[in-house]
Parts: C-alpha cells; structure tokens; sequence
C-alpha cells in the first residue's frame, strides 16, 4: 500500500492531515491521561488539540506542526473555542521539540508521520509530509523520543501514537533507551495494522 | 501568539532565549511582530498570530 492509497483511503485535503483513526485513538488516551500543560506535536488539523481543550483536565493547549496550513487550521480552531468559554489553542510552527524550553509541559502528545516510504517514491508536498516516516516509519518518532524528556516537567507523561508499521518492537527498544517506563493505553487492530498508543513516564 | 507563550518557547537553534518585538497586536493576542535571538540573532517572524520557529534552513519549502 502506497502512502496516496491510505491518503485516499482517509479522504484527505491536499494540504492539511484530516482525523483519522489514529487521530480517534490518540484523542481518546488524551481525554483520559492528559493533565496540566498540554502539547500536542504535528497537530494536523488540530482536533485532537481542541478534543484536549474540550474533554481533557488540561490548563492550557499548545499545537505545533511544521506544516503553515495545519498552524492555521489549529489557530482557527482555538478561536472558536475561546468564543465559547473553552481554553484556547496556541499554535506554534516548529520542527518537533526544537522551539520548545526544557520543563514546559505535563502532557506531550505525538502522531508522528510513520509510513514507511521508499526514497524513490516519495512526493513532495504537505501530504507526504504528514504520512511518510522515511525508510524505517520512524523518521520522526526516533527524535522525538530522544528529545521529549527535555521539554516534560516532573512527573509528566507522554501519549504517543505507534503503528505496527513503524515496527512496535523498534519503537519500545528506543523507548527504553530514552530512559522511559512505557504501558500501553490504547490498542486497536485494523486490516493494515495494529495502531498503539503508549504512555511514557520516567 | 499569547504573550504568555514566551514562558515556553526558545531559540530552536540552541535553545537560549528569545527577545518579543511586537508590531501588531489584539488585547493579549500578539498578531504581527518577531522573535530574535538573544544569542543567535536569528530572527523569527510572527505573522497572523503564528510564531513561525523554524530553523531558518527548513523556511524555504512553502
């Protein structure tokens, strides 16, 4: 299966990531384990951001994407939920953690791109860039675990989202390099793969 | 961008702090303005509310 069948298969934009079930899955463990300063990293369109501002027991939402029209989408967002009494959104254009301060949030959330994509058949637009996760599936994750201890304070906890596609053993073993304790939250099994969502603490 | 954001963010190319100049703002919402480095003085833009902190190598691919 190529990354534009599962776009496809998804009813994607062009430009902007649109919930899936991986968006569902991650939006339902953030509902339930997310507290305090959230940040979702690659918010897409920004649902599973404003599902935390609505549902979750966060004080405040940071999204950050990489991708100009999903910062967009999330900011659009957040200004609909201040119209109605909710916590806003605050959208932030950034590669993953980079443009983050180290003890900033209880609660970071991750979808990472993860298809694995051969070189050779790439394309290059924003779509490519929210489905492929390079040769291994884990382009993006592999960083972002390396790094997101630096950003969570104390006690804080990572939701993050891990498809059998991007190898789960893989994934676990980087894990626990990084240091983490990891329990699965969420698990649901579809025809293409086994979608996770793990919780890291320290 | 909140004001309060600045509690958060920093310079993505090596994490020192950032320095707020705002041209335009709304109430507490700073709409237009810039970020710059206080070490790297790399300049960030904030344009329709979204503080843009890419490193300025990955700028170039809209």
């Amino acid at each position: 299966m190529t990354g534009r069948d599962l776009a496809e298969r998804r009813g994607m934009e062009t430009n902007v990531y649109q919930p899936a079930e991986d968006s569902a899955l991650l939006a339902e463990a953030v509902v339930d384990h997310a507290e305090g300063r959230f940040l979702e990293v690659g918010t897409g369109s920004g649902w599973v951001a404003e599902r935390a501002a609505r549902e979750a027991n966060v004080e405040r939402v940071v999204a950050s994407d990489v991708n100009p029209h999903a910062c967009e989408s999330a900011r659009e967002r957040g200004a609909t939920l201040r119209e109605e009494g909710h916590l806003g959104i605050d959208a932030v254009r950034g590669n993953l953690l980079d443009p983050f301060r180290e003890d900033s949030f209880d609660t970071v959330a991750f979808n990472p791109p993860y298809l694995p994509t051969d070189p050779d058949n790439e394309w290059d637009d924003w779509m490519e860039q929210a489905l492929s996760g390079g040769e291994t599936g884990r382009k993006f994750l592999d960083p972002f675990v390396d790094d997101v201890g630096r950003v969570l304070r104390p006690g804080g906890r990572v939701l993050l989202l891990v498809s059998s596609l991007a190898g789960f053993d893989d994934v676990v073993a980087r894990v626990e390099s990084a240091g983490f304790d990891h329990e699965t939250v969420v698990q649901e099994s579809y025809p293409f793969e086994v979608l996770s969502i793990l919780r890291l603490t320290k | 961008m909140k004001e309060s954001l600045m509690d958060i963010l920093c310079d993505p190319l090596d994490k020192s702090d950032l320095e707020l100049e705002v041209t335009d703002r709304d109430g507490d919402e700073i709409i237009t303005g810039r970020l710059v480095g206080t070490v790297t003085g790399e300049e960030y833009p904030i344009e329709d509310g979204i503080p843009n902190l890419l490193p300025p190598d990955m700028r170039d691919d809209e």
